[in-house]
């Protein structure tokens, strides 16, 4: 209230009839209303769209933490302290056989997903196994290649290179370890509960989650291995 | 079996925390008796632990923030006393628990006392300002809540069970390594951060996802209020680089517990990547909480002026602006380290230029005032207050990114003044302001004006005598962090500070007044139109406090300041619009996972600062089969029927009713 | 809020048209058309994979530019996977999600080119640890 005693509201309204210059002031009449004009305007997203996009957000930042520990390894790839160097632990025969399963796993995720999408269980099913058993050579290999270095003596307490190179693998392994986690879950869910809405807005999330450990594995064997074995 | 812990972590032969802690604990367990005898259980479980709903959560959020503040300010006395009497001197805390004290005050104040506080005012504002009923992931926001508090209690057990880190609220390596800091403070540090962290990035997730795909019908970007920008904003930048510092502690983790070499000096580590990635955090940090400051100003000029506020768009584009060169900014907290020309040049020009968003702010909120009828409300003075005081410490700050005079202030009481003269002035005066002006809205009354009136007083007084005499030490050559002085000549200006610290003691102690003054006269401040302000957004649509569901019938909006032209319309009309159908509404039930996972992080993370590996591991299943438990449940959402809703509906149409035909009767209608 | 009850008005199988969409989601489409576009996926990251495998084992191209030449390839493949796996268009219904997309490479390229210019010019003033790099410093 001011001092008159009348809310700021209603002398508004007496000010800007006084007011013909309407100094800072914009018309606040009824407009059109403009439905389905895009931008949002016409009201909140469906779950299932805020779902992906949510989900869509998280994986942005997970990908901002790989980026600090692709960062780290640039900045330490030359700090071997004596030790081994990159060309010294690299086999690409193993790298490109971990790439192609990886590759194949992201397309029997999409699959998985155009099952989902035909509401299909059983392929569905059948074709999240094949994501989850590649994904499981997957990590079996890069422990096979994490154990033959440790058995060589190279270890992440060798040198700063060493540490940010398990740093930076070893962390997309995780993610693929989760991955399966999480697929191990979502196969128990569809068997139990079929494709509610919620378990279906789960599969979308899954997929992106594949695909984007993809889109960093394509990085990671580019960087670290490609460019370090040359 | 239980690690590295035994009865010695329990510091018995220093008095200060051995006391604090056995204070703090026969308080909290006076209030479990209390809650116990009373029966305020399932209350307390059913409508705040568990529950879903964004006002709740906001408001536990606040009442965290406050708690920590309270602690970070006594952590802040206890320095500025120790200053003044160790010149030349011992003082009365050791240098061990000095160096813990002012790392703790830091990392309390900034992370888990500003943090939860800016993200209660979002978590509160955004959902409502936006004309929606929740945000779009209630569960998980009830997780990033408990998460938060999670860290939060870590961090006060270190005060009993062991120690805190001693390395500053940054902990940089090499110090922060275990060749140099073997004990247990460093990893509290780490855990506690990490785990807040997470819980602050969950929030920032969900805010985001809220502003761009949950706006109610003809809520478009550019008719959302601006405090509504500023938290998408600053959660645009929680989302760029929380990651970051999830990613920096967690080599530094791995540094500390398995031995490997990010950052340590040996075998080629590089301490400096530390600096240079917790910056990348640590700046845009700054910018996450002042953002939302902003915005609450933004509010409060507008509506204590009676005007919308001026340049509303230049105001969108100043703060986007600021979102993305914030990203560009950080090396200027190691001018000092030792780059080329070339980079300092660029980070010192980057930092410049964001003092040219923030001047565009300043023009707009003075501009918001001019012309208008401003009526000084305490929300208000905060504000004005404000603009005065950040603009000292915008200036200071711009003086520092000059890389020339950075060398010569850099680390010294000059940075300390700088910017606690920003978040000071900045983040906790916009706390106060928000506290102000939406405590009506979330607890039906106001705040009795007169104590209001005191603690601004008290704070802004206090503020400059406790905080002027820092940039004259610092110009003078005197570092931070210092246990005790050998400069006698420092004395007079260290007395004045302790002179500020009382008043604004005095400032604190009005802010409670305030508060158990305003609980007992509650009937007389009581606010039964939902509009105790004249407000301009459709927060001020809803009844105080709003009914669960916030709004019974989605607002349809038609033009900026979405309430304002509604209400406009009524006055002129002499009628509120027609009284719409009535539908159930769905809400998201309540779920106890939030605190579960949060009472599983605060085990893992004990289990780990004490290596305890079993508890580890039993606290991760844990928390996973809590996950997998939660994913399984069948019933999401319950149904509010149309009755309930039609019922709350007319008692809000009513209220106004009677303030429409109240204004009629006294001719006050154009 | 509920939006479940939106989903469940719609015929099974079906995504919903609305004007927005989530990442990895598209409006109105039977398997078949996820199937071909996993199809060509898949059959366009093979080749860029092999190409890239290819490029650094053999010494086709000029040495120094084979980082860039798999630098190119690797976003290239990266872009791949984007529109053929995770359905990123540029179309208006996709507009938010390929802002938010923009804004987190931006976020990427930051932290990674600033860390490196950063880290490599703190590099550049430090004291040579070799003794051969101490003698070159001498006038
Ligand atoms: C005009 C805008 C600003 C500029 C140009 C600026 C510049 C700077 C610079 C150059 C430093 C480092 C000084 C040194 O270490 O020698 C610094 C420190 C700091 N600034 Fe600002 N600043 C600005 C605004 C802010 C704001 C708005 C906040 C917080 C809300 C803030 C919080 C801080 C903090 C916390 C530190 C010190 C951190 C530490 O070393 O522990 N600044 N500022
Ligand atoms: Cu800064």
């Amino acid at each position: 209230m001011t001092e008159t005693g009348l809310p700021a509201s209603v002398e508004a309204i007496r000010r800007v009839r006084e007011d013909p210059h309407r100094l800072g002031h914009r018309a606040h009449g009824p407009a059109e209303i403009i439905a389905g004009a895009g931008h949002g305007m016409t009201g909140p997203a469906s779950k299932r769209i805020i779902v992906g996009y949510g989900f869509w957000i998280y994986l942005l930042s997970d990908i901002v933490v790989f980026s600090c520990f692709f960062a780290a390894f640039a900045v330490q790839r030359g700090a071997t302290a004596g030790g081994p160097t990159m060309d010294q632990i690299i086999e690409v025969p193993r790298v490109a056989m971990q790439t192609a399963v990886l590759l194949v796993s992201s397309y029997t995720c999409m699959l998985s997903f155009a099952a989902t999408n035909a509401r299909s269980r059983l392929w569905t099913q059948v074709f999240l196994a094949a994501t989850g058993i590649l994904g499981l050579v997957f990590i079996l290999l890069e422990l096979q290649e994490f154990a033959e270095l440790a058995a060589r003596g190279i270890t992440p307490q060798r040198s700063g290179m060493l540490t940010s190179f398990f740093g930076l693998v070893g962390l997309h392994g995780l993610h693929v370890s989760a991955g399966l986690l999480w697929l191990g879950t979502m196969m128990a869910q569809i068997l139990v509960k079929g494709f509610r809405p919620e378990i279906v807005h789960r599969l979308i999330c899954f997929n992106l989650f594949w695909h984007a450990l993809d889109i960093v594995w394509i990085g990671i064997f580019t960087i670290v291995y490609l460019m370090g074995a040359g | 079996m239980f690690g590295k812990l035994d009865l010695s972590a329990v510091p018995l032969s220093e008095p200060i925390p051995l006391i604090t802690s056995a204070v703090v604990i026969l308080v909290a367990l006076g209030v479990l008796v209390l809650i116990t005898v009373r029966g305020w259980w399932p209350y307390l479980w059913h409508d705040w632990i568990t529950s879903v709903d964004h006002k709740r959560i906001g408001i536990m959020y606040c009442l965290l923030g406050v708690l920590m503040l309270i602690r970070g300010f006594a952590d802040a006395i206890m320095m500025r006393t120790q200053q003044a009497v160790a010149i030349n001197a011992e003082g009365y805390l050791t240098p061990e628990h000095y160096n813990q004290i002012f790392t703790a005050h830091g990392t309390i104040m900034i992370l888990f006392g500003a943090m939860p506080l800016v993200l209660g005012f979002m978590n509160f504002l955004v959902p409502l300002q936006l004309g929606v009923r929740d945000v779009a992931f209630p569960t998980f926001n009830s997780v990033g809540f408990w998460l938060t508090a999670s860290g939060a209690l870590l961090i006060n057990i270190s005060l009993l069970i062991g120690e805190f880190a001693r390395t500053g609220w940054l902990p940089y390596p090499p110090l922060s390594e275990t060749a140099y800091s073997p004990g247990v403070g460093v990893d509290y540090y780490l855990w506690a951060v990490q785990i807040s962290g997470i819980g602050t990035l969950i929030t920032g997730i969900n805010i985001v996802t809220t502003v761009l795909k949950m706006r109610c019908p003809g809520m478009s970007y550019l008719r959302m209020p601006v405090f509504t920008w500023t938290a998408l904003a600053s959660c645009l930048l929680i989302v760029a680089v929380f990651p970051v510092l999830t990613a920096t502690l967690a080599m530094l983790t791995l540094d500390r517990y398995v031995g490997w070499h990010y950052f340590t000096n040996t075998a080629g580590g590089n301490p400096m990547m530390f600096v240079n990635l917790i910056w990348a955090w640590g700046h845009p940090e700054v910018y996450i909480l002042i953002l939302p400051a902003f915005g609450i100003f933004s509010e409060i000029f507008s509506t204590f002026s009676g005007k919308p506020l001026f340049g509303y768009r230049s105001m969108v584009a100043a703060t986007l602006f600021i979102c993305v060169v914030s990203l560009l900014v950080w090396l200027h907290h190691f001018f000092t380290m030792g780059a080329g020309a070339a980079v300092n040049t660029f980070f010192g020009i980057s930092s410049s230029i964001i003092a040219v968003g923030t001047g565009v702010k300043i023009y707009n909120w003075i501009f918001t005032m001019y012309g208008g009828r401003v009526r000084f409300e305490v929300p208000m003075l905060w504000s004005m207050g404000f603009i005065f005081t950040f603009i000292i410490g915008g200036l200071t700050g711009v003086l520092l990114a000059i890389p020339p005079a950075d060398f010569v202030t850099h680390n010294s009481l000059f940075l300390v003044a700088h910017f606690h003269n920003v978040i000071i002035g900045g983040v906790v005066f916009a706390i106060f302001a928000g506290a102000e002006f939406w405590f009506p809205k979330a607890f039906g009354f106001r705040l009795y004006a007169g104590w209001g009136k005191v603690a601004f007083w008290c704070a802004f007084i206090g503020f400059w005598v406790t905080f002027t005499p820092l940039y004259i030490l610092g110009l003078e050559g005197m570092t931070r962090r210092l246990q005790h002085i050998n400069v006698p000549e420092w004395g007079p200006w260290l007395y004045v500070s302790v002179v500020g610290v009382a008043i604004l003691i005095v400032g604190v102690v009005a802010q409670v007044v305030q508060l158990v003054v305003s609980i007992r006269d509650r009937e007389l401040l009581r606010d039964v139109t939902g509009d105790p302000w004249d407000g301009r957004s459709l927060e001020w649509a809803t009844p105080s406090p709003p009914p669960f569901f916030n709004f019974a019938v989605m607002p349809n909006v038609e033009g900026e300041e979405a309430y304002w032209g509604i209400k406009l319309r009524a006055i002129e009309t002499q009628q509120l619009a027609p009284e719409p159908k009535y539908a159930p509404i769905e809400m998201p039930v309540h779920s106890p996972v939030g605190v579960y996972t949060a009472f599983f992080a605060t085990v893992f993370g004990f289990a780990m600062i004490w290596h305890i590996w079993w508890l580890a591991i039993v606290a991760l299943v844990a928390a996973f089969a809590g996950f997998v438990v939660f994913a399984w449940r069948d019933v999401h959402e319950f149904e509010v029927p149309a009755e309930e809703v039609a019922r709350a509906e007319r008692a809000r149409r009513a209220s106004r009713e009677a303030l429409l035909r109240k204004l009629s009767e006294e001719g006050a209608l154009p | 809020m509920s939006n479940l009850a939106s989903d469940e008005e719609l015929p099974t199988g079906v995504l919903d048209n609305r004007e927005d969409h989530s990442p990895g989601d598209e409006p109105l489409e039977d398997a078949g058309h996820w199937v071909r576009h996993a199809n060509l996926g898949l059959t366009l990251s093979i080749l860029l994979t092999a190409g890239a495998f290819f490029l650094a084992g053999s010494n086709i191209i000029y040495g120094p530019a084979v980082p860039i030449a798999l630098i190119v390839l690797a976003i290239a493949q990266m872009g791949v996977h984007l529109v053929f796996f995770l359905h990123i268009t540029t179309g208006p219904d996709n507009t938010n999600n390929v802002l938010a997309l923009a804004f987190g490479i931006l976020v990427v390229f930051l932290i990674v080119i600033g860390s490196i210019w950063i880290m490599d010019h703190l590099m550049q003033n430090m004291m040579p640890t070799r003794m051969e790099d101490m003698m070159q410093m001498q006038p």
